[in-house]
């Protein structure tokens, strides 16, 4: 692991060169999987991130189905070979963690109770780590969710606010994140919703607020682009044979 | 309206006024207007929210990815997926499934599948039931005439809320079927059904497609 860095902000500008309130760039594919009801691969940084999404189907065991609403099941992993060294593959406190509060962030959003005695699985394996993966695959699980066509409330955003160098700033890489004073990931709905947060490192009631701020900044930045790669994927799609998708639909003259 | 916070793009979120200008007939219309989960259609005053949408503090907001499709009329408005979506089966529907248990005037199925449903599950299926009334449209004196247990069968939805199957039309009926003797599979004879190992001859409710495993 790389040695913590004397100053962490240079002329306003970070280790990377980002400003204090820029996300790295991300990048994100659809339904790159064929077998998932919906899926997402979504690069941030040098984090990668695949999500899935089967459902709603029958949860076995049984006695875990709920006769009024949907089981959420949220699966977040990281292959053994996502970080330098090499890591035990399977679940680990961490892990099991990070599902954990995954889940809770789309228990909310999902329209659990039109599917009773079901489960929605949610898949977030991340195939290359670089801080700020359960932010990504809170984003990328959001976009299988629409992806598989299951209602919801709205899109979930997500990203991470930290401080470094006694400044709050937007997006922490990894060293920031591993020598930063604090980590806050947090994620919430396009409404402004907090379905997820957690804090990491201590801030002041008032530095926590301007987190706070900088969070939705950032979260709207990526519900943004969210929001793009919907509308490329499937009012594209709609455009080109939009009377295959919809065979009872008039379709309009021009969609531009 | 707490969903404020990030400004929908241009042209997104209404639609009663291009919807209004070209009523017809039907009066249903699809708009272009292409939304997401959580975007917001309009106003409760407006309309009334159908498939697909839900209602927040005064406001119709969107549930899928999609496109808006008002019911003038009505005052309905609902969102027409461009996703493919979780199997939902309705009234009418062509199901298929195996015969579990047969009793004096029932026979009870187990659904496997539904005719267009292809790769996803259908959430909360699980067994129905062919009333003697609704096996075919002649008299039945014995249900255990025209169905035998693990027989597949291939039936149309009649009632959704206690899952009661119909199979007097043609193409409904039994899709195959084990002897009773040997459990080998059954071969068609005119309207009768002969086991190809034992000779065997038993009479079912068959569908026009027999043995085919056309649905």
């Amino acid at each position: 692991m790389s040695e913590k860095p004397e100053h962490f902000i240079v002329d306003g500008k970070r280790l990377d060169g980002r400003s204090v309130d820029e996300l790295r760039p991300i990048k994100i594919e659809l339904s790159p999987l064929d077998r998932a009801d919906g899926s997402c691969y979504l690069e941030w940084g040098r984090n990668k991130i695949m999500a899935a999404v089967y459902g709603p189907r029958e949860l076995h065991p049984r006695h875990r189905q709920n006769m009024t609403k949907a089981v959420v099941q949220y699966r977040y992993n990281m292959a053994a070979f996502s970080v330098d060294d090499r890591i035990r593959p399977g679940h680990s406190r961490r892990s099991i963690e990070i599902s954990k509060v995954g889940r809770d962030a789309f228990e909310y959003v999902v329209f659990t109770k039109f599917f009773p005695k079901t489960a929605v699985d949610i898949f977030i394996e991340v195939l290359q780590a670089d801080a700020g993966t359960r932010t990504a695959g809170i984003n990328a699980a959001s976009l299988a969710l629409a992806d598989a066509g299951i209602p919801m409330r709205g899109l979930v955003s997500a990203c991470a606010v930290g401080k470094v160098d006694g400044e709050i700033v937007l997006d922490l890489m990894k060293e920031e994140d591993n020598f930063g004073e604090a980590d806050v990931p947090i994620a919430m709905t396009a409404g402004g919703k907090i379905t997820h947060l957690q804090m990491d490192g201590n801030l002041t009631k008032e530095e926590f607020y301007e987190a706070l701020k900088l969070a939705k900044i950032g979260c709207d930045k990526v519900y943004k682009l969210q929001r793009q790669a919907l509308i490329e994927k499937y009012n594209g799609e709609y455009a080109e044979n939009g009377e295959d998708a919809m065979p009872q639909a008039r379709i309009g003259d021009a969609d531009e | 309206m707490d969903d404020s916070s990030i400004p929908l793009p241009e042209g997104q979120g209404i639609t009663n006024d291009t919807a209004g200008n070209t009523a017809d007939n039907n009066a249903t219309n699809d708009s272009d207007t292409f939304v997401l989960p959580g975007d917001f259609i309009g106003t409760t005053e407006e309309f009334r929210a159908g498939a697909q949408t839900y209602e927040k503090t005064g406001g119709v907001y969107a549930a899928i990815t999609g496109t808006v499709r008002v019911n003038t009329a009505r005052r309905l408005v609902s969102v027409i997926p461009c996703t493919d979506t979780p199997p939902v089966l309705e009234r009418g529907d062509v199901v298929i499934g195996q015969i579990v248990g047969l009793r004096d005037s029932l026979a009870m199925v187990t659904i496997a599948g539904a005719k267009g449903v292809v790769d996803r599950e259908i959430p909360n299926v699980g067994s129905a039931v062919v009333h003697v009334s609704n096996v075919k449209r002649a008299y039945v004196k014995d249900i255990a005439h025209e169905f035998g247990i693990f027989d597949i069968l291939k039936a149309k939805i009649i009632d959704l809320n206690n899952m009661r199957l119909d199979t007097s039309e043609p193409e409904m009926g039994v899709m195959k079927a084990l002897c009773s003797n040997c459990r080998t599979a059954m071969v068609r004879h005119d309207s009768k059904l002969k086991c190809p190992e034992c000779g065997r001859i038993e009479t079912r409710k068959l569908a026009t497609g027999y043995g085919t495993g056309i649905i």
